[in-house]
């Protein structure tokens, strides 16, 4: 469906003239690997309480890779209730939770429209279960609450090409930011939590180098030469329970010890993240 | 549609089935054993307007259908192909030769259009594209699919999946539409090319000289890298210490964890018979090995179930105590034997490994159900 | 079907006197132009003549002079007097919405249940703030139809004994059957089994609705009596269990039993069978016997598929 209520570009556009520049060719075949450790993640920026109209806001930065034309991840989140729910609506018990999970159009390579396309809403389903289970959902039985996160800037490097696929893979890098932010930012508004949730990202990676794959968490596709198997874990770490897990890629089913080390690193992802989660809260009281 | 559909069951009835699920063995409110799937009805062929199609019906009414039509399309070169958003320089140094095997055969994950239609929800409804992406997530997962539909440079085959579910779900579809698309894609046949190289394709229309899109046996020319069959995604969940599989609606209404799980089969089989041409022996599931292409997890429905009230908070029961405290406050109470309460929190790791590995293990469902697969007649 | 038929046949045979075959009839035909009949369920007349003409594709029955057709499948249509299942739906000021597998919701007002402490017990304001205590939202309950208003909708009461809120099993909906199989009125709609393989007694409530209800039978009055110290009257402390929601315990025998006997009814309605008191005793004692011959023993309660193929063979045959 196109936007009808916005003037879209013309529908023949053409593509601009782009030059050879030779010394940003073979930055772009070198592809820089990776720059940290293997066990650690990039170092994030987060607030809460930034949209004071809100009841509860949260913003969440991540830092680039250091390489210009790279973008890192900027989300902002931000939750309108508890309220009570229309009039119309049946008597529920619980809380009603629902998920908004939109890339402004700016946000990607390619540009996107307003309305929210399947992955955004498939990104929402991820995200409302993970919230789910970490919510006290019977403490607000009639009433309903908002979760909006906008992602900014969506941690892409556009000079990868659009045919490796890797954009798949960016979405879990997305998905585990919009867990932490939205975690953030329903601790902010004050609705009762069993855990403080947060995501956190393990790949199987090969690289050119060696022939060996092997496992790193938060990881940018665009350092590495390819990503075999990815998953995405929403953690609860005093309860040690996850609340919401996404595995995608090529794993042999004979080598489970490769897909336990994968989830490992996962929650040892989303931990780490949680420090910084629990941190910032514990700074927004003092 | 939502895993999360409006289930309205007492707590009476939820108290009861978590009991019963509980049990070792669990007691099944239809009987079943705890990996024993429901009785269905499977065919291929049905529509003869289309590439490949499928239909399967269960005893409870629940049916699906699924067509798969393929296209003729213009594959859009390299330097074309994110036209106009940026400049985007070397597009066309990139691109090639990535691939180690497959050549200069690549794929995109464009050419293959998933739809879900699911009667009385919205086709932007978010269960419904959260089941359209887990069902194309684990078509495109091994990366090799697309490079099936490689027709030469300059064009590919569109291939557009349709699944329909005929009446509103019973329970959640997921298993029931991902056995037909397994069936529909394995009944798949594209007419076979006559042209040769780059130029523009021509095709050969008897439609018995078409070729399976997933070649039946080891005498196909294709790379070993490829699954011989589609991938399959199972639902399983977890009740206390049980394992159950193909949960029914309100079996899922009490699940402490639910995950879906998708799973192909490994050719490692075919390589050893590449020199075998005759069609018989070749599928031997002796040596079956399976890759693990896929997880999510399914928000469980049980947290949205009204929880139960004790007899010794329940006022109407005669309880004075409770009647000076709001109601909502009740079901702060500590657990009760025989009431029920909606689960909190997640699900510890090891459940979910212990989930994935009964998946997986050899002779375990995934085998199974494979095996009732290939019994299916294709027609 | 066929047994179903035969039924049927007999029935017209009995009171219709005149007809003593079997009909089904369309919609749009002509049943009868002689005016000495009574259009009833099913019927109407064509303005100008007196031919009364089929609305449903159903079974004539001829009722002394009435004429009604019976449809082949359709929704619950509620008679004053039935036994239902249902399944509240929406809570309001002062009634309850319930689900009975109707072409409406039916009601039931406050003033139809017993008030805890005491039968005839005047409803207060506070009855009407705390109405979600008695019945909430997914509640099952049986109860009977006292009233029908023009639209079809039902108005339900509980006021005895024997109705009220439903624990301690499971429930299954046999609902659009109508004329085929189904649940059909009968003499006992409630009845209680002595199961086999140690699983004590179970309760069974078919509801005329097609809503089953499967269960651990409870006796009340004397666990009771115990605990209220055996001084308050009984029928004081029954209507109070009639709200409780906490299941008693069971035991996995009786759970087994339970499951077997909800694996029946749904073997009986995928076959296109009636579900009544004989039939269900008598698939439960074949369901038995199937399971003893069967290699897992007593443990083995499935019955879909095949083997509730068997079951309905088996059934018919005698």
């Amino acid at each position: 469906m196109s936007d009808r209520r916005r003037i879209n570009g013309p529908v023949g556009a053409t593509i601009p003239p782009a030059s050879e520049d030779g010394a940003s060719r073979e930055v772009a075949g070198s592809r820089g690997g990776r720059s940290r450790p293997p066990n650690a993640i990039r170092k994030m920026y987060l607030k809460t309480g930034v949209t004071p109209s809100a009841s509860g806001s949260a913003y969440l930065e991540i830092e680039t890779s250091g390489r210009s034309g790279v973008s890192g991840l900027k989300l902002s989140c931000t939750v309108h209730g508890p309220r009570s729910l229309p009039r119309s609506s049946p008597f529920s018990p619980h809380i009603i939770l629902s998920t908004h999970v939109k890339y402004a159009p700016f946000a990607t390579r390619q540009r996107r429209g307003y309305l929210r396309d399947p992955s955004e809403r498939d990104l929402g389903t991820h995200l409302e279960a993970a919230l789910r289970g970490a919510i006290i959902a019977d403490r607000w039985p009639k009433s309903g609450v908002d979760i909006i996160v906008s992602i900014i800037e969506g941690d892409q490097d556009r000079e990868t090409s659009k045919t490796q696929g890797d954009e798949s893979w960016d979405l879990m890098n997305a998905l585990s930011g919009c867990i932490t932010v939205a975690s953030a930012a329903l601790a902010d508004a004050g609705i009762d939590c069993i855990d403080t949730v947060a995501g956190g990202v393990a790949a199987l990676v090969s690289d050119k180098g060696d022939g060996n794959p092997s496992i790193v968490i938060d990881p940018i596709p665009s350092e590495h030469d390819r990503i075999l198997a990815a998953c995405c874990i929403a953690y609860l770490p005093t309860r040690d329970e996850v609340t919401n897990l996404w595995f995608k890629g090529d794993l042999p089913a004979s080598d489970a010890e490769l897909y336990t080390k994968l989830v490992e690193k996962g929650i040892q992802a989303s931990a780490k993240a949680n420090r910084v989660l629990v941190e910032c809260l514990g700074e927004t009281v003092g | 549609m939502a895993s999360t559909q409006h289930v309205l069951l007492s707590p009476a009835e939820l108290a009861y089935l978590h009991a019963a699920l509980s049990l070792t063995p669990p007691i099944r409110p239809d009987g079943r054993a705890p990996a024993q799937f429901r009785p269905l009805i499977a065919e291929t062929g049905i529509l003869p307007g289309t590439n490949g199609s499928a239909r399967i019906c269960f005893a409870d009414g629940t049916e699906a259908i699924v067509g798969v039509k393929a296209e003729v399309e213009r594959t859009r070169l390299a330097d074309g192909a994110t036209a106009g958003t940026e400049w985007e320089e070397g597009g066309s140094a990139r691109g090639e030769g990535e691939d180690d095997d497959g050549g200069d055969k690549a794929g995109d994950s464009d050419w293959v259009g998933l739809t879900v239609e699911i009667p009385g929800y919205r086709d932007d409804d978010a269960g419904t594209a959260f089941l359209g992406a887990m069902l194309s997530e684990a078509l495109l997962a091994d990366g090799a699919f697309a490079r099936r539909l490689w027709i030469n440079r300059r064009f590919h085959w569109k291939l557009y999946l349709d699944i329909l579910l005929i009446s509103p779900p019973l329970s959640y579809p997921l298993p029931l539409l991902s056995l037909t698309t397994h069936l529909a894609l394995l009944a798949t046949r594209l007419p076979l090319l006559k042209s040769e190289g780059d130029e523009d394709p021509f095709f050969d229309d008897d439609w018995a000289a078409a070729r399976h899109l997933y070649p039946r046996g080891s005498g196909s020319s294709r790379t070993t890298k490829e699954s011989a069959r589609p991938p399959v995604t199972l639902l399983v969940m977890a009740v206390g210490n049980n394992i159950i599989f193909d949960p029914a609606k309100e079996e899922l209404a009490v699940a402490d964890v639910a995950l879906a799980v998708s799973v192909a089969e490994d050719t490692a089989v075919a390589t050893s018979t590449a020199a075998t041409m005759d069609l018989d022996d070749a599928a031997v599931p002796a040596a079956r090995s399976l890759r693990l292409l896929s997880i999510r997890t399914i928000d469980p429905p049980s947290r949205l179930t009204p929880p139960g009230v004790p007899n010794a908070a329940n006022s109407a029961y005669g309880a004075t105590t409770a009647q000076n405290q709001p109601e909502a406050r009740t079901a702060e109470a500590e657990a009760v034997e025989g009431v029920w309460r909606a689960p909190r929190g997640g699900a510890k790791p090891l459940v979910m490994a212990a989930l994935v590995q009964k998946v997986l293990e050899k002779g375990g469902v995934a085998d199974e159900v494979l095996d009732a697969l290939d019994a299916v007649d294709l027609g | 079907m066929g047994l179903k038929r035969a039924v049927a046949g007999r029935k017209a045979a009995a009171s219709g006197g005149n007809s003593s075959k079997y009909e089904i009839v369309t919609p749009g035909e002509v049943i009868t132009d002689d005016p000495q009949w009574m259009r009833g369920h099913g019927t109407y007349v064509a303005p100008a003549t007196t031919s009364i003409i089929s609305s449903v594709a159903g079974t004539v029955t001829r009722t002394n002079k009435l004429l009604s057709v019976r449809p082949l499948r359709a929704r619950y249509t509620p008679e004053v007097g039935d036994l239902v299942v249902g399944r509240i739906v929406e809570v309001q000021a002062k009634r309850w919405r319930v689900d009975v597998g109707s072409t409406q919701l039916a009601s039931l007002p406050l003033s139809a249940i017993n008030l805890p402490g005491g039968i005839l017990r005047k409803r207060t304001e506070t009855d009407e703030l705390q109405i979600r205590t008695f019945f909430a939202e997914g509640d099952l309950l049986v109860a009977e139809v006292q009233q029908l208003f023009a639209d079809g909708g039902a108005v339900l009461h509980t006021r005895s004994l024997k109705y009220g809120k439903l624990r301690n099993g499971v429930f299954v909906a046999v609902s659009g059957m109508g004329g085929g199989g189904g649940v059909v009125r009968s003499r006992r709609q409630v009845w209680t089994l002595e199961s086999a393989n140690g699983g004590g007694p179970v309760d069974i409530v078919l509801g005329v609705n097609g809503y089953v209800w499967i269960s651990k039978h409870v006796e009340t009055p004397e666990g009771l009596v115990d605990k209220t110290s055996g001084i308050t009257n009984i029928e004081e402390s029954v209507s109070a269990t009639m709200y409780s929601s906490q299941n008693d315990r069971i035991g996995p025998e009786t759970m087994r039993e339970i499951g077997r006997i909800r694996g029946v009814v749904t073997a009986l309605v995928d076959n296109g069978l009636r579900v009544d008191e004989d039939m269900v005793m008598r698939g439960y004692h074949e369901a038995v016997e199937m399971a003893m011959a069967s290699g897992e023993g007593p443990e083995d309660i499935y019955l879909g598929g095949e083997r509730g193929e068997h079951l309905a063979a088996a059934l018919t045959a005698v």
